[in-house]
């Protein structure tokens, strides 16, 4: 069965002018409107780039029952995982970064605390293989990737195959991953969701193709005729767009590349304080609140201090052209 | 901190001796080091082993790293022995030059002088048709052959609740299947050189002489493994062989901590001490000692002095990234 781009609503966003079709939104009602109960998340992002404030958002709205599908995942699952609202990770890889294993996996996978979380492992290129099956609508992408290994005996989403064409080559099938929703953040985008990235992609273009439904948070909503100055910098294109919703400072305490850099001091405590299941409640009822109280906590002049150290190695003048 | 990186002596200072001024601008010691090709007074074992590591990229190499100590390795290389390789990372990031150490797989140091910035699926369809020189990585366990797991250790539980439950593959399956040589960089304990991993992640010369020509694999897997007792590379077999050992640990040593019957070279060295210049490199790209040894260092000092000094750091590192 094939699946149409946003089905019946893919004309939305090709006119210039956005009225009576704007996408943009706020934080909270984006998370409302497309995070349900027993949902399959893509987050974007990967230690850079994360949608911590989405994530955080999904923690304070009790989301329940959902599987997250993704490559790569630091901070954002471990705070869902040890928080209840995953079921299901499909993915490469778990932990903080190095700055600590990640702590609520663990406790998890290993001792079903709060619930059990399933895992299910795929190598990296298999996670953007997954993507790029779901997002070019086609059962499978075949990869010379983890053959010979026990990462197809413990994930029968995957299959191993030979060559139909009779090459003799053994090959990976990797099947297609079709998010319910994908949650993707970025520097720039309109309210049309032209969305820019500036520095690395990782599968961000993918999931935001293969999801069913995607929201753009970012750093700031600019007018469709700035986007036009620097097209090469728009990644994903309006037509795979649903929702905009404006988060300054929307990965902290990751980097965003060419805005802020990475708050490892914050992460660092972060890792201390999910080791233990007190803590980490605690660590909750500190930081899950509205992002605008989260931002006021961390305090204006931090974030103008992580400001100073990105400009400092990476020049925002260059960096948006 | 900067207590304790030896004497980078200000280019500016009178009285600097003619011979000093010349090792200042020598490739290999950038921040200018006295005597920099001398063995380090004091390093640390995760010291030595980052410089090892780093040894395994060669100049002119294109180098697909990791995180952590692998990317450390990586950076090393490029500010000290390799000026001319190439950092790849699976985020994207092609050719970087990073004036520190790298927090995490997407760090914007990343981007600093990169020549590319792009998608992981591309990093990885290059790496999955030969294009990279070398990886390295880390695992949780490995067995004779190089076969790795950082996956699950599941002791006499299940895959779904395991005894512990390592990170996952990360990229490291995809670069051990594809990348021309992969080296190997973990601890030295018994329960993880074991002969017979809870689950391989990533494909080592699998189990047989030949499988990984069966499979088709383009890369040669892996070439050494570099742990925090030793350095061992692989013989013809495709069995791992002891190469050398780290001042002060014995053959026997290594036997203790290995469960098979390990295969020992018949010239077995004694691994080169870091330099002087090595040392003081690692240590400026690691200001907050994150990596190198792991201190609570950037929880004690708090965000104001972590910021200062990795901006002091950077700031060092500039004048050499734009040579």
């Amino acid at each position: 069965m094939t699946h149409p781009i946003t089905g019946t609503d893919h004309r939305d966003g090709t006119d210039d002018d956005p009225s009576g079709r704007e996408k943009v939104t706020d934080l909270e009602t984006a998370i409302a409107d497309s995070v349900h109960d027993g949902a399959s998340v893509a987050f974007g992002g990967m230690g850079g780039r994360d949608p911590e404030a989405a994530a955080r958002e999904i923690v304070r709205q009790e989301k329940s029952g959902l599987t997250v599908l993704d490559d790569a995942r630091t901070t954002l699952l471990d705070i869902m995982v040890g928080a209840g609202c995953v079921d299901e990770y499909v993915g490469s890889w778990v932990g903080t970064s190095l700055i600590s294993q990640g702590h609520n996996i663990r406790n998890a996978v290993e001792n079903d605390v709060p619930h059990h979380l399933q895992m299910r492992d795929v190598s990296n290129f298999g996670s953007s293989l997954m993507f790029l099956a779901g997002a070019m609508d086609v059962p499978f992408v075949p990869t010379r990737s983890m053959l010979g290994t026990d990462i197809p005996e413990h994930n029968d989403a995957l299959e191993i195959i030979d060559d139909p064409f009779g090459s003799g080559d053994k090959l990976t099938l990797v099947p297609a991953e079709r998010p319910d929703v994908a949650i993707i953040h970025v520097q720039r985008c309109d309210p049309l969701g032209n969305a820019q990235i500036h520095g690395n992609v990782v599968n961000d273009h993918l999931k935001a193709r293969a999801a069913e439904h995607t929201v753009i948070t970012c750093e700031e909503i600019v007018s469709t005729d700035e986007i036009r100055e620097s097209p090469e910098l728009t990644r994903i294109p309006f037509y795979t767009v649903d929702a905009v919703a404006e988060v300054p400072f929307g990965c902290h305490p990751w980097h965003c590349y060419g805005r802020y850099y990475a708050d490892l001091p914050f992460y660092r405590e972060y890792g201390l304080r999910s080791q233990n299941r007190d803590d980490f409640l605690e660590w909750v009822e500190e930081w899950i609140v509205p992002h605008e109280d989260y931002l006021e906590k961390i305090g204006e002049d931090r974030l103008e201090t992580l400001e100073r150290m990105e400009r400092e190695i990476n020049d925002p003048a260059e960096v948006r052209r | 901190m900067s207590e304790e990186i030896p004497t980078a002596d200000d280019p500016e200072q009178p009285g600097r001796s003619g011979s000093e001024r010349e090792a200042a601008t020598e490739p290999g010691n950038p921040l200018g080091v006295d005597r920099p090709h001398e063995t380090a007074e004091d390093y640390t074992l995760t010291e030595l082993l980052a410089v090892t590591a780093a040894h395994e990229i060669a100049d002119h190499e294109t180098a697909f790293i990791g995180v952590g100590m692998s990317l450390m390795s990586g950076v090393l290389a490029k500010y000290t022995h390799a000026p001319n390789c190439q950092l790849v990372t699976e985020s994207g990031y092609i050719g970087s030059v990073p004036p520190g150490v790298v927090q995490s797989i997407s760090d914007s140091v990343l981007g600093v002088d990169a020549l590319v910035a792009t998608d992981q699926c591309e990093i990885f369809t290059d790496n999955q048709r030969g294009a990279f020189d070398v990886g390295i990585i880390g695992a949780g366990q490995i067995d004779s052959r190089g076969n790795t797991n950082s996956t699950v250790v599941i002791g006499d539980q299940s895959y779904d609740r395991p005894k512990v439950r390592l990170p996952g593959s990360g990229g490291s399956n995809d670069i051990m299947t594809s990348c021309g040589r992969t080296v190997v960089m973990m601890r030295q304990k018994r329960r993880a050189f074991t002969t017979d991993v809870d689950y391989t992640t990533a494909p080592g010369h699998l189990e047989y002489p030949g499988h990984r020509e069966e499979l088709g694999f383009v890369g040669n897997g892996p070439c050494a493994v570099i742990t925090d007792m030793a350095v061992f590379g692989f013989d013809d077999d495709g069995e791992m062989l002891l190469e050398s050992t780290h001042p002060d640990v014995s053959v026997d040593d290594v036997h203790d901590e290995v469960q098979w019957e390990l295969r020992v070279a018949d010239d077995v060295g004694t691994t080169r001490e870091p330099t002087r210049a090595e040392v003081a490199m690692l240590r400026t790209i690691d200001p907050a000692d994150v990596v190198l040894r792991g201190t609570d260092y950037v929880y004690e000092v708090g965000f104001e002095e972590w910021s200062e000094t990795v901006l002091e750091h950077w700031r060092r590192l500039q004048p050499i990234q734009d040579e």
